[in-house]
């Protein structure tokens, strides 16, 4: 709400470009408001059949999920450095290996290889789009 | 005729028809397994398409949908599981008759309704966009943002259980396209700064976030599941029957004909779509059958209805897509963007301006089923491979190339950070139960929304015009019983007030703005309103008076 005060008003024009999102920030703001009404009244049995989780269990609960995102972070932090080609093989490959455990490696590695590489080929040879190099690898 | 020929060379182009087979052997692939839906693989589609002439993209782009909509009937038929939300009432006849030894007649049957379903819509689209584009052209800026607003509303009451978490994702879905330069002007909004929020977030990055990335995170969110394969059988020697399947199909062309209609309809309907048109017609069938004692059995009828409803949807849904440039459903919405990819702005006026590229989507239509038909029988081979893949390796193939297709998009990095932080949003609000669909239209329709407002003002700084135009006024009235209408749901078979009042109301409401647009038909229309809501009144209050 308040950064919608920072949109620059111009000399010129009809209708303010900050009018939109203001409506929209009120119309959000209603909603809201009335989203936690709602959930104030809820009856207490409903709030209460969601158990309390612990820490520990709730990162146990949600581990691939974090997992995947930690790990997607990370591929985009490397990125501009190894290049699209050695980044998502390497991207592909951990994340296999995470998700599905030690055992196949092999077979995780064969897929990281190909299905980027594959596709690596595609988009540079087939559909001539210039993925990005590393600047470390110059691949 | 020209304009025809034309539009089929365009698609006749064997590079096109080679895209149009591989999207449609990809959209049957990804329809058939559970987990991804369609919209998925449209949207992941879309960056394939960028560097294609327009009529190619689009005609790719529907193979996939074509494909989409057919693929979920084979694991609905074969194991039970429906591959996409499209395809749920499929299973509950033909599961029952795959099991009772006719695997191949149900697929038949499935294959064939699809098909029907597919060539009827396409048949009602091309007849029907011209006529509504040319109502659309009496529409003026103040008609398309109410006509904007309605979708909103109608798409968060259908879309969730809770109308106000839809609303809210509407909101929060035309608030996140305000970022960025503003269109009108160019002045910088929400950009705290940076030049990555100034440029604004790409759209398709957006929506490959909140709808790919999200859903292959819930895939995988249980670490057992996520190794687990889709069905661990080893070989399905099916054969499609055709033959028996056409001859039951014919048997039964009412119920083939019925479904397609409604399926039409819920696709004609922003925010309805193939999930709740199947349903819908297998519900239908059922009420219309005089012996109903085999549904859920293995009726064929309980095939027939939820495949042919859910192949017309997509007619349905491109119509208005056509004619008004409001998609009709998610799918649509997509298809939207990857107009908007290529400068092209549809609205009322499309299908005059740019008739080649509107034949070709017709004709991509028609053919596209056609080569589904073709190809059923050899995706079923692939299919049971595709079943034997475990899920995560399956989800980390698609996360990589969702990666590579973001960045083809402008070729930038940026866009895969949107990529990312989208898919975290759209997986937290997929968490707390607030529907996704809402918020994508209004990602797509942020701006027509704005255009279309800052337009209105331009022309008569009057808000009340919203309200005192006809068309206006008519989606205005349509927009605030699209919200009645799940509280009105809820009161259903109570004999509360509030449900006998409903539907004459609505009529009572609409015959307003229909008197005030004038002309022989409307206003014989708005007369025929009335009389339909006041015979429902008489016979609700009357009657009851009486005893």
């Amino acid at each position: 709400m308040l950064a919608s005060f920072e949109i620059r008003e111009p000399d010129y024009g009809v209708l303010s470009p900050a009018a939109w999102p203001r409506l929209i920030i009120i119309i959000l703001g209603v909603l809201s408001v009335i989203y936690l009404l709602q959930s104030i009244r809820m009856p207490k049995e409903a709030k209460d059949a969601a158990p309390r989780k612990s820490i520990g269990e709730f990162i146990l609960y949600w581990r691939n999920v974090i997992a995947v995102f930690s790990i997607f972070a990370l591929y985009l932090i490397v990125l501009p450095y190894l290049g699209m080609l050695i980044g998502n093989i390497l991207f592909s490959f951990i994340l296999l290996t995470v998700l599905g455990g030690w055992r196949a490696i092999l077979m995780h590695l064969l897929v990281a290889l190909g299905a980027s590489g594959g596709m690596w080929l595609l988009f540079t040879y087939v559909l001539e789009v210039f993925l990005p190099r590393g600047s470390l690898t110059g691949l | 005729m020209d304009i025809f020929l034309e539009a089929l060379l365009n698609i006749i182009d064997p590079v096109t028809l080679i895209y149009m087979v591989v999207g449609v052997g990809a959209g049957l692939m990804a329809g058939s397994i559970p987990g991804f839906t369609i919209a998925m693989a449209i949207v992941l589609t879309l960056p394939f398409t960028f560097s294609m002439p327009p009529a190619q993209g689009l005609a790719t782009m529907i193979s996939v949908l074509v494909g989409g909509l057919s693929g979920g009937l084979m694991s609905g038929i074969l194991t039970g599981i429906p591959g996409t939300p499209s395809s749920v009432a499929t299973t509950f006849d033909g599961f029952p008759m795959a099991r009772a030894g006719e695997p191949g007649l149900a697929l038949g049957i499935g294959v064939w309704s699809s098909f029907c379903g597919g060539i009827i819509s396409a048949i009602l689209l091309v007849l029907f966009a011209p006529q509504l584009a040319m109502v659309g052209l009496e529409f003026q800026p103040w008609d398309f943002f109410m006509l904007v607003m309605f979708a909103l509303t109608v798409t968060a009451s259908l879309a969730g259980e809770h109308l106000v978490k839809g609303l809210i994702a509407g909101a929060a879905g035309l608030l996140i396209r305000t970022v960025g330069e503003d269109d009108a002007v160019g002045v910088g909004r929400f950009d705290f700064g940076s030049d990555y929020l100034l440029t604004g977030f790409d759209f398709i990055a957006v929506l490959i976030g909140l709808f790919a990335f999200s859903q292959l995170l819930s895939d995988l969110r249980n670490p057992v599941t996520a190794r687990n394969a889709l069905s661990d059988r080893k070989q399905v020697k099916v054969k499609i029957e055709h033959r028996r399947a056409i001859g039951i199909l014919l048997k039964n062309w009412v119920v083939v004909i019925r479904s397609a209609l409604i399926g039409m309809f819920t696709g004609i309907l922003p925010g309805a779509g193939g999930s709740i048109a199947n349903i819908l017609s297998y519900d239908q069938a059922k009420k219309a059958a005089k012996d109903d004692s085999k549904f859920g059995k293995g009726d064929p009828r309980g095939i027939i209805a939820p495949e042919a409803s859910n192949n017309a949807v997509e007619g349905g849904a491109l119509t208005p897509l056509m004619a008004l440039g409001i998609p009709g459903d998610i799918t649509a919405a997509i298809m939207l963007g990857a107009l908007l990819m290529h400068d092209i702005v549809p609205g009322p006026t499309f299908i005059k301006d740019e008739p080649v590229l509107a034949y070709s989507i017709y004709i991509a239509f028609f053919l596209a089923s056609f080569i589904m038909i073709g190809m059923q029988s050899g995706v079923l081979r692939v299919f049971v491979l595709v079943t034997r893949i475990k899920t995560y390796v399956l989800a980390t193939v698609i996360l990589t190339f969702a990666t590579i297709g973001v960045f083809a998009l402008h070729n930038s990095i940026e866009d895969i950070w949107t990529l990312f932080f989208f898919g975290i949003l759209g997986f937290v609000m997929r968490q707390f139960g607030f529907p996704l669909a809402p918020m994508i239209l209004g990602v797509v329709l942020g701006n027509i929304a704005e255009l279309n407002l800052a337009r209105a003002l331009a022309i008569d700084a009057d808000p009340m015009l919203f309200f005192v135009r006809p068309w206006s006024l008519f989606f205005a009235i349509v927009a605030v019983f699209s919200m009645i209408f799940p509280i009105y749901q809820k009161h259903r078979n109570t004999g509360s007030l509030l449900e006998r009042l409903f539907s004459p109301l609505v009529l009572f409401s609409l015959s307003l703005p229909l008197f005030m647009m004038g002309g022989l038909l409307r206003t014989a229309l708005a007369v025929a309103a009335i009389a339909i809501s006041s015979t429902i009144l008489w016979r609700r209050f009357g009657s009851q008076s009486k005893a």
